[in-house]
């Protein structure tokens, strides 16, 4: 599949916002952030900045974005629908959350019942998200029990990671942030390993000789095409990236997205200038997760190219 | 709505049969196709670099062609032409994954269409669809596909005669054809019944409604080899090889 930059920028920069959202959810329930009334308005402002940022990027790639309200309607049938529902309902409880905490304090029941109720609904539109691509059949890539729990897994990481990165930057870091972000980095490279392995040992969704009901007639290869250049289907999903080149990207992946910004976090847990090493590692993370998205798009096969004579 | 319409009693399940065996491969129907339908519901169908080095453009057809070889049927390899376009499936998910209600099936006939006046141009119908029978039009910003030329076959203003898909009205060879599948006595029921119509990727669930008709197999009756009689070696038995061979003939 052709990656197209506003569908990348959407993944990781909601995965961003969503996370970091779920996070103060959760460390706000546990009681673990700075009590200043300002902490949570300007971290929800910034979680929403990056969530919209990413939703506004998507409707770039909208051949019709200004009708693109349109895609509310059939949350009924299609993921993608739901996910721009899922995102519009998350505004309301989370602009809660930090009204509650501002006005109410930051201890009361019902801001951390808001909190909570922020992070299972950002979480939420994340899986929307990601259902988009697991529930498309003809992609083997995408179509299967990695693709959800990926998407969430590298929300909660990138969202741990621009938590501590804030923390750092308001001088409130502790260990335990530093701790969950590493974590979390480690458990996202082990996802996106066991992704990678499992991808790699798929077999074709089909063969030639079935997408063209010639199984009968023993092997079938392409004889001649049907047009000399390309069309629309191949720009869209004949995307070819050379094996060697996926190698190393999946190595600059596991560098630049997992374990550089576990190592700056760890580095910032010891109190080694968290101001600055906390905020490197989101920017790594960042960087990375935009590379690692990349390649989810470029190693994915369409099954409809194979009428082309293409690997699916 | 993009849920699939519930099944009505007495439906119509229009489609096509495509014969592969009588295909030549000549592009009519692709070409037909185009014509028709650059006039016609999903009007126009742009092309791009029309007259440049890399031209490309929407097309509801295309016409691939393969070689199938390994099961000997007295003809070996066989070059098999092959018309491909939306199926009309019954489990369409390029329906279902619309997120604006602009992909839709219809409950009388089963036909899949889209309102581009509505579509948002998301391109996830075209990624549901492992048929790649989706073009998107990049001049208007919507996708567009085939209508089993809607606007043909219910058109009052036509012939009765003319009353079916481009595609079929062109085909030289007749190696198309156009019916309802929902009626077994229907002509094309009958032609999927009497040489075995088969349905491509069957395995990925989305039931398409038109069908494929395999190559008839080739019966060139062939002689059993004979094995010369050579008894002896020589310049005689050697003559008498021949004059068996000859005989034998």
């Amino acid at each position: 599949m052709t990656p197209a930059s506003s569908v990348l920028l959407l993944t990781t920069l909601t995965g961003f916002g969503y996370g970091l959202l779920a996070w103060l959810g959760v460390f706000c329930a546990f009681g673990l952030l700075p009590a200043s009334p300002w902490f949570m308005p300007i971290a929800v402002i910034i979680a929403l900045a990056f969530a919209s940022g990413g939703l506004l990027a998507s409707t770039l790639h909208l051949g019709r974005p200004e009708r693109a309200w349109r895609a509310f309607s059939q949350w009924r049938s299609s993921w993608l629908s739901r996910e721009g529902v899922a995102s519009i309902l998350t505004y309301p409880p989370a602009l809660a959350f930090a009204g509650l905490w501002f006005f109410a304090g930051p201890h009361t029941i019902p801001t951390r019942a808001a909190g909570l109720l922020a992070a299972v609904m950002g979480l939420g539109t994340v899986y929307c998200t990601a259902m988009i691509y697991a529930s498309l059949k003809p992609i083997r890539q995408w179509n299967n029990k990695h693709t959800a729990p990926d998407y969430l897994i590298f929300a909660l990481f990138s969202g741990a990671m621009l938590l501590a990165a804030l923390l750092g930057l308001w001088r409130a870091l502790d260990a335990v942030a530093c701790v969950v972000a590493a974590v979390a980095a480690l458990s996202a490279a082990i996802a996106k390993l066991a992704y990678w392995r499992f991808i790699d040992a798929q077999t074709p969704l089909t063969t030639l000789a079935s997408a063209t009901g010639l199984a009968a007639f023993g092997t079938v290869r392409p004889l001649d095409q049907p047009h000399f250049t390309e069309n629309y289907i191949l720009r869209e999903m004949g995307y070819r990236i050379a094996r060697k080149h996926a190698a190393k990207l999946r190595r600059i992946v596991l560098a630049i997205a997992f374990a550089l910004p576990a190592l700056l976090a760890l580095i910032a847990a010891l109190g080694i200038l968290p101001i600055l090493t906390a905020p490197l590692a989101v920017i790594f993370a960042g960087i990375g997760l935009f590379i690692e998205r990349w390649l989810f798009f470029a190693e994915a096969t369409h099954v409809s190219t194979i009428y082309y004579g293409r690997a699916v | 709505m993009t849920s699939l319409p519930q099944p009505i009693g007495g439906a119509k399940k229009l489609g096509l049969v495509i014969d592969l065996d009588t295909c030549v491969g000549c592009h009519a129907c692709a070409v037909n196709c185009k014509e028709w339908n650059t006039g016609g519901h999903h009007a126009p169908l742009p092309d791009y670099d029309k007259y440049g080095s890399e031209p490309d453009g929407v097309w509801f057809n295309r016409i691939h062609s393969y070689e199938a070889e390994g099961k000997a049927d007295g003809c070996g390899g066989r070059t098999v032409n092959f018309p491909r376009s939306c199926l009309h499936c019954e489990q369409p998910e390029c329906v279902t994954v619309c997120p604006t209600g602009a992909s839709y099936k219809r409950a009388e006939d089963g036909i899949v269409l889209i309102n581009t006046d509505i579509c948002i141009g998301c391109k996830l119908c075209s990624w549901a669809c492992p048929y790649g029978a989706r073009e998107f039009d990049e001049d208007a910003g919507v996708m567009k596909k085939c209508t089993l030329c809607i606007d043909r076959i219910y058109n009052t203003t036509l012939p009765e005669a003319e009353r079916e898909p481009a595609c079929v009205a062109t085909c030289p060879s007749r190696a198309r054809h156009f019916g309802d599948f929902a009626d077994p006595d229907s002509d094309v029921s009958k032609l999927v019944a009497s040489r075995g119509g088969v349905d491509l990727m069957p395995e990925l669930g989305y039931k398409p409604v038109n069908k494929y008709l395999p190559p008839r197999r080739a019966t060139i009756p062939t002689r059993a080899t004979e094995v010369p009689v050579r008894v002896g070696t020589g310049l005689g038995s050697a003559l008498l090889t021949l004059v068996d061979r000859v005989l034998s003939r």
